[in-house]
């Protein structure tokens, strides 16, 4: 396999970020994950990382260099993960349990399997054109499909949030699988979360990733979202693959091109932040702010105490 | 697997932290000893320069920093860094507000430092009792001037607060001070603006059962000026009662506190005895709204022999039918 991957997480300007992600690859497949835990409920990123966690875990467990029904693979591992949700809830006597959307997608022999639950979404993108995209589960896509609304319309609607299917929860997911689906090289595969995809319209997200040197295209991308996601932006999160099988542009992005045929069998390269550990996932404070703050509060203390 | 990582992660055995030993040189000041140990500080007796009690608070939450005994600074395991800071913030935030605030019935703070990898808040040290040692002092002997005059002084001090939209959160007796047995003075704004609560499931958000209103429990979204004034109501309850009310989630699921207008009949004035009720409603839009209101209703001229004398039944009525005019949303005037 040869391709291309960035993966990156902001936290917009949210206090926290519920947003988790991960990819990981073997010698013949790769794994990439996505999830987005439900703000509503408690302990959402919570979800979403034992969900992200699972997954991956199932992933390096049954990729024996390549995984045997990728999309039986998939549904199983998202049941599980829904049950680990579940159990969570349960141990901790939660009154409710924590809920999260989720996109899976693996690749191996050039085709692409995925699934999803929720509004977290997964696009193909060829020759700057949106090929696929996954049909979130929310109550808006159902009116659109009933032409209740338009696209537009479903982006300010007031109950664009609410999503019927989702990991954790009393119900079962409604786990959608996708086909199998071939990729050609130069295809640009994303998984990202209701965040970004409600910035753009699907044009431009393709026009944006299409560019040839993804390290740059999507950087500037979160830059552009980052820049226009407003006062009260939601925490947006990506990871796009450029598939360049038998097809590489040394200039470009020759360097952060990933050759795993080189790969020992049976080994596997994941990033997975660990839970907390990411900075951007917490408002942190630098050593130079605490000075500031201290520097600050004495001031203060010196003006009012007269 | 997963689960079970995280779960030991958030459910981390919490550990006592030890205190600085007495004599040590902290910044200008020297450490006389501990004057309380909570979740997230410790607070010592310490002296200035020039000899002068001073009172400095610790930031440590025992949840995220630990330290050994014989230790001076905490470890901090490096994954709690994040929230360690966090929390941090939140004691900045403490810090920032009472700085600016300059009020008889507020303690002041005089000063803020770095050290030991955390930071400390040296405030005025108070001579005296808290209103909780008063109470268990002095019970059932509590006067109603003496709940007057230290609830009016000390609404003085809260509404200095609410200005600063600011919101005290942890009000109860033990956190209010008596300087000169008269003078109330609010302490310990550890809890307020409690943002921590949603943000970072390891940081609980802090509250005292009986003294809590129902809002800290499950409607964070709530909290107001109103839920001080629970707070408010609780204390003076507690001031009569000689210990805190029943807590509001026990309430709401089975409301066993006897209204205060039933439990002193005839010992203190109607009045006095029908705005803790007030105060004490479960539901928050039912309570004054504000310090200032309560206020009002405390410095009201009230015709004691006249509440004192009269009879049982009508004043029982008098409350029933105020308590419906309320509920209607119309109070009269007495």
């Amino acid at each position: 396999m040869k391709f291309t991957i960035y993966q990156e997480s902001r936290l917009g300007k949210r206090k926290n970020n519920e947003d988790r992600l991960a990819h990981c690859y073997s010698r013949d497949a790769l794994l990439l994950v996505i999830a987005d835990g439900m703000g509503g409920h408690y302990y959402g990123e919570i979800a979403a990382q034992i969900a992200v966690q699972c997954i991956t875990e199932s992933f390096q467990r049954e990729a024996n260099s390549k995984i045997s029904d990728p999309l039986s693979f998939i549904n199983r591992t998202m049941i599980n993960a829904h049950r680990a949700i579940f159990d969570f809830a349960s141990a901790h006597k939660l009154s409710d349990s924590p809920r999260t959307t989720c996109v899976a997608c693996v690749i191996q022999d050039n085709i692409a399997y995925w699934a999803h639950v929720g509004d977290s979404r997964l696009y193909i993108i060829r020759g700057g054109k949106v090929l696929a995209r996954t049909r979130d589960h929310s109550r808006v896509q159902l009116m659109i499909d009933h032409g209740m609304i338009t696209p537009a319309q479903a982006l300010s609607h007031p109950d664009r949030n609410k999503i019927y299917s989702c990991l954790g929860g009393l119900q079962d997911p409604k786990i959608e699988l996708s086909r199998k689906t071939p990729l050609e090289v130069g295809d640009v595969m994303a998984l990202c979360t209701d965040g970004l995809w409600g910035l753009f319209p699907d044009e431009m997200l393709a026009a944006a990733l299409v560019r040839d040197n993804l390290m740059k295209a999507v950087p500037d991308l979160m830059e552009k979202a980052e820049a226009s996601g407003g006062q009260n932006a939601d925490n947006f999160s990506v990871i796009a693959v450029r598939w360049e099988d038998n097809y590489i542009e040394p200039e470009s992005h020759g360097l952060s091109t990933i050759h795993t045929h080189t790969m020992p069998l049976g080994a596997f390269t994941t990033r997975l932040d660990q839970f907390g550990s990411n900075p951007k996932y917490k408002t942190e404070l630098t050593d130079e702010e605490i000075e500031r703050a201290i520097e600050e509060i004495r001031s203060a203390i010196q003006k009012y105490s007269k | 697997m997963a689960g079970v990582l995280i779960i030991a992660f958030i459910l981390m055995a919490q550990q006592a932290n030890h205190a600085l030993p007495p004599g040590f040189r902290l910044d200008e000041y020297r450490i006389e000893r501990q004057l309380s140990l909570g979740g997230f500080s410790i607070v010592y007796l310490a002296t200035d320069r020039s000899g002068q009690p001073v009172a400095i608070k610790e930031y440590l939450p025992n949840s995220l920093a630990l330290r050994a005994e014989g230790e001076i600074k905490p470890s901090i395991a490096k994954e709690h860094m994040p929230a360690f800071r966090y929390g941090m913030k939140c004691f900045f935030e403490e810090g920032r507000a009472l700085a600016r605030l300059s009020h008889p019935n507020v303690i002041r703070v005089l000063n803020f430092f770095r050290a030991n990898d955390t930071v400390y808040m040296v405030m005025e040290y108070e001579h005296g009792l808290t209103l909780q040692e008063v109470i268990k002092k002095n019970h059932p002997a509590i006067t109603e001037n003496f709940m007057r005059n230290v609830f009016t002084k000390l609404l003085n001090g809260l509404r200095e607060v609410h200005s600063r939209k600011l919101l005290h959160l942890d009000l109860k007796p033990s956190n209010i001070y008596m300087r000169n047995e008269y003078t109330p003075v609010l302490i310990d704004f550890g809890a307020a603006r409690q943002t921590l609560t949603s943000d970072s499931p390891i940081l609980k958000p802090m509250y005292t059962p009986g003294f809590a209103s129902p809002e800290h429990y499950h409607q964070r979204e709530l909290l107001g000026p109103w839920s001080d004034i629970y707070s408010v109501g609780a204390s003076m309850y507690a001031c009569l009662a000689g210990t805190g009310p029943q807590a509001a989630d026990s309430r709401q699921e089975n409301d066993r506190l006897v209204p205060a207008m039933v439990r002193w009949e005839r010992q203190y004035s109607d009045q006095l005895l029908e705005t803790i009720d007030w105060c004490l409603c479960l539901n928050y839009l039912y309570r004054p709204q504000s310090a200032f209101a309560l206020q009002k209703v405390l410095t009201e001229p009230v015709d004691r022999l006249k509440a004192e004398t009269v009879e049982a039944d009508t004043a029982r009525k008098s409350w029933l039918g105020r308590v419906l005019g309320k509920l209607k949303g119309k109070v009269e005037p007495k």
